[in-house]
């Protein structure tokens, strides 16, 4: 229910610009709203006069069965064009057909974007039965404003049973504030998505730093909404032919709802753009590579196996590689074929970032470092004299 | 009682006992113990032991002493002396002599005690008694062990063991027999203090159990170890005073002393102690402060007048000179353990870090007294860093600890250019009162020779490290005689030249500055009492070379 | 210029263990602290008030009553004034219940703030919710991940440079506003004795409950949209191969080996 307080209203018509579905007219003097109105909540967050707002009340059990489908946000890779999505997208399409098919819905994909060209049958392609596509000028980069108010919108037309939002910065950052919006439940970096006898979606998520893990459900509220760490859940195999339906998603968007600006940009410049969130290996330094000039080594031995090189918290804080670089649970989530762990103590706060990763390796000096759980191979030694021995070898090799 | 039984081991069979035989395979594979911290270089030695149990230990004792081969003990290998790098014949490692073997309520004191094995260190001991677990004590087949590990855990107060060496990789026997003291022996004594009980081998292969307080030197200052056979080994105990500071140079000597007393602090050449019982002390809640201040001198009043200040009671009182703040600076440009510290004040000349009882929850803090004894030398309590977070206290440790790590990484560096640079490091200490005489001296004197130099240490015990580093082999060699000059001085006013390290192999002249040749002849007649053949450990503290 | 940082008692993550037997937390004898995310938001608000002038810090924090000595804590580093929330019924909150009732204090307690800093994620929830859900409750714009938060000349609006993926970028919002933040490039100074004794004269308002206009069934575990119906240990690591002992060049061959047995070199 939207509840109109007309006291406070001024009738500024500001609510009735942003609203997604036109649902908010002036009639007779004073502000009115219509049968389609979704309580995607745009006009509540965007009325200056404290006018509006939304009861929302747990949803019964018959209400929930209304909600129906696996929804993905599709976050679109801004370097790329026409539009692709960025590689998370496709491990939730595969995770999301898994859920989709038991729950015996649909999987669908939501795109957010500018008007430039944007490529759809690639989600065809990975599982989705249908990409709604969002189009508006003021969508062409991220804002929270933005992104929040055109999901809401979806949202709460569409009606979805689950949404997934890869938990990039962008998803992290507005996947609570839809959340909020809308007071759905929201389950953030989730490492396991079931769904379970009473058809409902069970969430298993680490906490305490990844010491204990924690599995979650959202009883009375629909969607259920998740973000997922890239690089845990597999990109699915691509399907030759795919009956993909399309759907455009008409966006009412003001430049006045967006209250963030960009002003400037200082990206980093790295080898080639690879970012180690793709990377197929991975040299790793912490601590025990003992000084900056001593990474140099670690980024040769990567160069020979045809990685990156990327390294904990502790490097980053001292300022010897950028954040863009770190691996951890406040830095990116790995999973290479091979990642090579050079004198890193393995705190449970590094591996939670890399635990996805097919083979490790680890050197350390102390042979009761926390990283040689987590490593098939691990070598007590200094890894500032192996490595370069290491890099001779391969060298001798080629 | 001043007569002593030992005991007899039941013997393991000796063929069993893990060994290493031969110098090469030793140094090739397990070169790490071919010395310690003192990184004294070994000469050739034949033979390498791991014994896991006191009856593997009395076998490869009896059989060396039978072949008369001399043997070296080694625990964590920290020592700064060379006390466990051996000159011939074998070296014995005790690392396998490892558990917790009980904690207990010692019922008259209410004390609580821990038995433990030698080689348990003293990181470990540390938490342990933090976490309290011990699995070993849990699954123990004796009951009473079971119980009482139970109650302890029960407890709800946290207990630390006190003495607080700044080696905290240390063994605990190790910590034993050098007497070992740290920051907190201000307040709360050295290892010495702590003692309850030990379990001593002999270097002929039997052990003694020595509980404190049962054991003392009869009138004419003599003890009687009998063994089951009738043997009786009498020793008289030296008759000279003790200094009057710190000091581990040379045994303790008093009248009437306790037995235990004589193997605490003799680095292991009367005895190999195999267990110890220490007392624990309960935890409490303390602030640490760093005071940053405008000299060096500054710094030292100010550490005499919190010494005389009776309503003011400090765990520890450390100093670190303007020249350690600089290597502190620097290093904070360079290790990247460091992150998390803010940077050292740009005008602190020196520091004072204290730390004393604290009550975070406590509504009104009254520290005027403090206060007033800081404004009065100078300083100001806003130019001081405070935490008693764990989080905060271990952004501090870098003060702690790294002072004594980055000397060694700059004297690394320059052997590589000089091979035969050393560390000179001083360990002296003197009475109260004469610490700032002293300092003047070192100051004065090493800023003659112009050489580079820092300082820092346990200012509340009048016992500073005063390290020089020399670039180049003339400065090393006037830094030496300098050593010499401090050294005299030290004693002339009452004080000693080892205040913590020992004398081990290193320092055994120092003993002359304290002690008359006579007097080092009656520590010799107690070493020669318990180890006739001159079998364990030879060299510490009496070379072999000085002949009678 | 009024600023509200939020800020949480956490235990310290890096000392609890998982009892292997039950598979729940062992609680005892791990330390509370203040988060660290939280420290770093009342650092960047602490350079605020020294760089610009007239500015003041409220702390608020919502927890048992031994939350109290965060509120101290951040005392000791800058912050003037505290409210502490606490009552039994806010128990069992989730992310959306806190950040209800937080919202609703910060609205109550500081009716005229200009700037709310919160830290990016508590390291015990690591779910970097709170920020967001509050800013959507007080309707204010958000900039997340702030490594550096700043006004502009006019005060009216927050400057703030943000980790992204590639690098940074600044991003500029009109005030009142809110920012999560994450470590600061400047590492803060430690508070001095001085500080610690001078916190504990500073105000700590109480707020239970019954001072909130929120409807009691919007709080704590009846007010969450969540419910935790499991908690177990982390899966057991893989088995695996340790070497020891080997000279570096043995280990570098031994490392080689092991690369080409995987196909990793050829």
């Amino acid at each position: 229910m939207l509840n109109i307080d007309h006291e406070k209203c001024t009738r500024c018509k500001v609510c009735i610009r942003n609203c997604p579905f036109g649902a908010l007219n002036l009639v007779g003097g004073s502000l009115h709203v219509n049968e389609l109105c979704t309580l995607c909540g745009a006009c509540v967050n965007v009325c200056r006069f404290d006018a509006l707002s939304i009861e929302r009340k747990k949803a019964s059990p018959e209400e929930l069965a209304h909600y129906k489908g696996v929804f993905v946000w599709a976050e679109q890779d801004e370097e790329t064009s026409p539009r692709k999505p960025r590689k998370v997208v496709l491990e939730l399409l595969g995770k999301g057909r898994e859920l989709a098919d038991k729950l015996g819905e649909e999987l669908v994909a939501v795109v957010l974007a500018g008007p430039g060209e944007v490529d759809t049958e690639v989600y065809g392609a990975h599982g989705a039965d249908r990409v709604i596509v969002c189009r508006h000028d003021l969508l062409e980069t991220y804002s929270t404003d933005g992104f929040t108010n055109v999901m809401c919108a979806v949202i709460t037309s569409k009606k979805p049973a689950v949404v997934l939002y890869g938990a990039t910065p962008h998803g992290r950052d507005f996947a609570p504030r839809v959340a909020a919006r809308l007071q759905l439940g929201l389950t953030a970096d989730c490492t396991g998505l079931e769904i379970n006898a009473e058809r409902q979606l069970v969430q298993t998520r680490p906490a305490f730093g990844g010491n204990i893990m924690a599995s979650i459900i959202t009883p009375y509220n629909r969607p259920q909404t998740s973000t997922v760490r890239p690089n845990i859940f597999p990109v699915p195999e691509e399907k030759k032919d795919s009956s993909l339906v399309k759907e455009v998603f008409p966006v009412t968007l003001n430049r006045a709802a967006i209250r963030t600006k960009v002003v400037e940009k200082r990206y980093l410049d790295e080898d080639g753009g690879l970012s180690i969130e793709d990377a197929r290996v991975i040299v790793a330094g912490g601590r025990g590579c003992q000084k900056a000039a001593n990474l140099e080594l670690l980024q040769d031995l990567a160069k020979k196996l045809g990685g990156v090189m990327a390294g904990s918290r502790a490097i980053v804080e001292q300022g010897w590689i950028p954040h863009t670089r770190q691996v951890g649970q406040s830095g990116t989530t790995v999973g290479p074929e091979l990642y090579i762990a050079a004198g890193i103590s393995g705190a449970i706060q590094h591996v939670v970032g890399m635990s996805s990763s097919k083979t490790v390796i680890a050197i350390n000096k102390d042979p009761e470092a926390a990283i040689f759980k987590t490593a098939d191979l691990g070598v007590v030694g200094d890894a500032v004299e192996i490595i370069p021995l290491l890099s001779a070898l391969i060298e001798e090799k080629n | 009682m001043h007569e002593i039984y030992s005991k007899t081991a039941p013997e393991a069979d000796f063929s069993q006992v893990k060994r290493i035989e031969g110098f090469a395979t030793i140094q090739a594979e397990y070169s790490a113990y071919l010395s310690d911290e003192s990184k004294l270089s070994a000469k050739p030695f034949d033979y390498l032991f791991f014994p896991k149990s006191e009856s593997e230990l009395a076998a490869v004792v009896k059989t060396l002493n039978l072949q008369k081969i001399p043997f070296t003990v080694a625990g964590a290998r920290t020592g700064l002396v060379g006390g466990c790098v051996p000159p011939e014949g074998a070296l014995i490692s005790l690392e396998f002599l490892d558990k917790v073997l009980e904690v207990y309520r010692d019922e008259p004191s209410g004390e609580w005690r821990i038995k433990a094995q030698t080689s348990v260190s003293l990181k470990n001991l540390d938490s342990i008694l933090r976490v309290k677990q011990i699995p070993l004590l849990e699954q123990s087949p004796d009951e009473a062990i079971r119980r009482h590990y139970a109650e302890f855990r029960e407890d709800p107060d946290q207990y630390f063991y006190p003495p607080d060496p700044t080696e905290m990789s240390a063994s605990l026997g190790g910590s034993v027999v050098t007497n070992a003291s740290g920051a907190r022996t201000y307040r709360y004594g050295p290892t010495r203090a702590w003692i309850r009980g030990m379990r001593v081998f002999l270097a002929n292969g039997d052990y003694l159990d020595i509980p404190r307080g049962r054991y003392f030197a009869s009138r004419e200052g003599e003890f009687i170890v009998c063994d089951s056979k009738g043997g009786a080994m009498p020793l008289t105990i030296p008759d000279y005073p003790l200094p009057r500071t710190k000091s581990t140079a040379g045994f303790y000597a008093a009248p009437n002393m306790d037995l235990i007393d004589l193997f605490i602090g003799s680095e292991g050449v009367l005895g190999i102690v195999t267990s110890v019982d220490v007392a624990l002390l309960k935890l409490e809640e303390k602030v640490s402060i760093i005071q940053f201040l405008d000299s060096d001198e500054q710094a030292v009043t100010l550490a005499d007048a919190l010494r005389y200040e009776d309503r003011i009671q400090l765990d520890f009182l450390e100093f670190y000179s303007g020249n350690a703040l600089d290597l502190l600076r620097r290093l904070q440009r360079e290790e990247p353990s460091t992150v998390g510290m803010p940077p050292i004040p740009g005008d602190a000349k020196a520091a004072l870090f204290f730390e004393m009882s604290f009550d975070p929850h406590q509504a009104d803090l009254d520290f005027s007294i403090l206060e007033a004894v800081i404004n009065g030398c100078g300083g100001r309590l806003e130019r001081s860093w405070a935490g008693y977070e764990s989080r905060e206290l271990d952004r501090f440790k870098v003060f702690r600890h790294m002072v004594p790590e980055t000397i060694n990484s700059i004297i690394a560096e320059r052997k590589k250019q000089y091979q035969g640079i050393h560390k000179l490091g001083t360990d002296m200490a003197v009475p109260d009162g004469h610490m700032r005489e002293m300092w003047d001296l070192y100051r004065s004197r090493c800023e003659a020779l112009q050489l580079e130099w820092c300082a820092f240490g346990h200012i509340g015990n009048n016992h500073i490290h005063v390290n020089i580093l020399p670039r180049n082999l003339e400065e090393l060699e006037k830094g030496m005689q300098l050593y010499e000059v401090f050294a005299k001085r030290a004693v002339e006013l009452g004080g000693s030249v080892s205040a913590e390290h020992g004398i081990g192999k290193i320092k055994a002249k120092f003993l002359k500055y304290m002690f008359t040749p006579e007097q080092i002849e009656q520590m010799r007649r107690v070493k020669k009492a318990l180890d006739p053949q001159n079998l364990l450990n030879p060299n510490d503290i009496f070379p072999v070379e000085v002949t009678a | 210029m009024k600023i509200v940082v939020c800020v949480k008692q956490v235990p310290e993550v890096a000392d609890v263990q998982v009892d292997p037997k039950t598979g729940t937390l062992i609680r005892e004898g791990v330390k509370s602290i203040l988060n660290p995310f939280c420290e770093y938001a009342l650092d960047h608000a602490v350079r605020i008030k020294y760089h610009f002038q007239d500015v003041s810090i409220t702390v608020i924090t919502m927890g048992p009553p031994q939350a109290r000595d965060v509120l101290v804590r951040s005392f000791e580093l800058g912050a003037d004034e505290g409210i502490l929330i606490t009552d039994r019924k806010f128990a069992g909150a989730d992310t959306w219940a806190t950040s209800l009732t937080l919202a609703e204090a910060i609205r109550t307690g500081v009716p005229d703030y200009d700037l709310v800093l919160v830290g990016k994620q508590a390291i015990d929830g690591d779910t970097a919710q709170v920020g967001p859900e509050i800013a959507e409750i007080l309707g204010l714009p958000q900039i997340t991940y702030a490594v550096d938060v700043t006004l502009t000349s006019t005060r009216r609006q927050v400057r703030v440079t943000q980790e992204v993926e590639k690098g940074y970028e600044v991003i500029e919002a009109s005030l009142p506003a809110l920012v999560t933040c994450s470590k600061g490039e400047v590492v803060r100074r430690a508070p001095s004795f001085k500080d610690v004794i001078n916190a504990r004269q500073k105000p700590i308002r109480l707020v239970s409950a019954g001072d909130l206009q929120i409807p009691e069934e919007q709080l704590g575990l009846q007010g969450s949209y969540t419910q935790v119906v499991k908690v177990f240990p982390p899966p057991a690591k893989k088995s695996n191969l340790l070497l020891q002992n080997l000279e570096a060049a043995e280990a570098a061959r031994e490392i080689f080996g092991f690369l080409r047995e995987k196909r990793f070199v050829e």
